[in-house]
């Protein structure tokens, strides 16, 4: 196989990580903008990238210690939220995220006017 | 039982890609509008990031959700289209975290976190584009 596809396909961490950094840039530069412009935005922007990273690290972390034991131990409603939490901070932080940005940009032209 | 059937409601098979098909033009049209007040390197960053996202959450997403591109499955035998799946596979690692490190970077830029403090005294003329 192509080297560079190994390297893709066996370190995933490499390019998670990537991902990571670029989230919590976002989430670092949306603090700023929140207390600089005194925007709701910025708080939405940061507020969706907690949640996908979050997400991210659940499903990161989720094959190592998730098992029947681990589910049966927390009950039907704690595997439900196991199955359906993901999805949910996954599409919410983006919403989050976009959102936020919309917020932000509204009130750049607010400015601006 | 209520609250388990409205938290199943997102990972509903119709409703979550409609809303991230929704979401990433969103972004790509905000985006775009936000770039047109930003400097160069700031919007070629944000451009960059949200186009990838874009093609990420409003064509890639959808179309694996809807099997019509086939999931890889490490280690799976014969397996049909192996190499498309590998391939899609890597392409969907690459945009989306790609994306999201240009687009958080492009991000941090427009917001002034990356630029070293002033030193010294500023010569100058201020930038009067973000006040």
């Amino acid at each position: 196989m192509n080297p560079l596809l190994e390297v893709i396909l066996n370190q995933g961490l490499l390019f998670d990580a990537l991902g990571v950094i670029g989230l919590g840039l976002l989430g670092m530069a949306a603090v700023r903008l929140a207390r600089r412009n005194q925007s709701w935005g910025g708080t939405m922007m940061a507020v969706g990238a907690i949640a996908l990273l979050l997400a991210r690290f659940y499903l990161m972390l989720a094959p190592h210690f998730v098992d029947d034991d681990l589910l049966y131990s927390i009950g039907p409603i704690g595997a439900s939220l196991t199955i359906a939490l993901p999805p949910l901070l996954l599409s919410m932080g983006f919403a989050g995220i976009v959102w936020g940005l919309w917020g932000h940009e509204r009130r750049l032209r607010d400015e601006n006017r | 039982m209520n609250y388990i059937s409205f938290l199943a409601l997102d990972s509903h098979e119709a409703v979550r890609p409609v809303f991230l098909m929704v979401l990433g033009v969103v972004l790509t049209i905000l985006t775009w509008r936000l770039a047109r007040t930003s400097g160069v390197w700031t919007a070629r960053f944000l451009v960059a990031g949200a186009l990838l996202l874009g093609f990420g959450y409003a064509v890639m997403m959808p179309l694996f959700e809807a099997g019509v591109i086939e999931r890889y499955v490490p280690g799976a035998q014969g397996q049909r289209g192996a190499a498309t799946a590998l391939a899609w596979h890597v392409v969907k690692i690459v945009v989306m975290n790609t994306g999201w490190l240009l687009f958080g970077t492009g991000i941090a830029m427009h917001a002034k976190s990356l630029d070293a403090p002033a030193s010294r005294p500023c010569t100058q003329s201020p930038n009067l584009t973000h006040p």
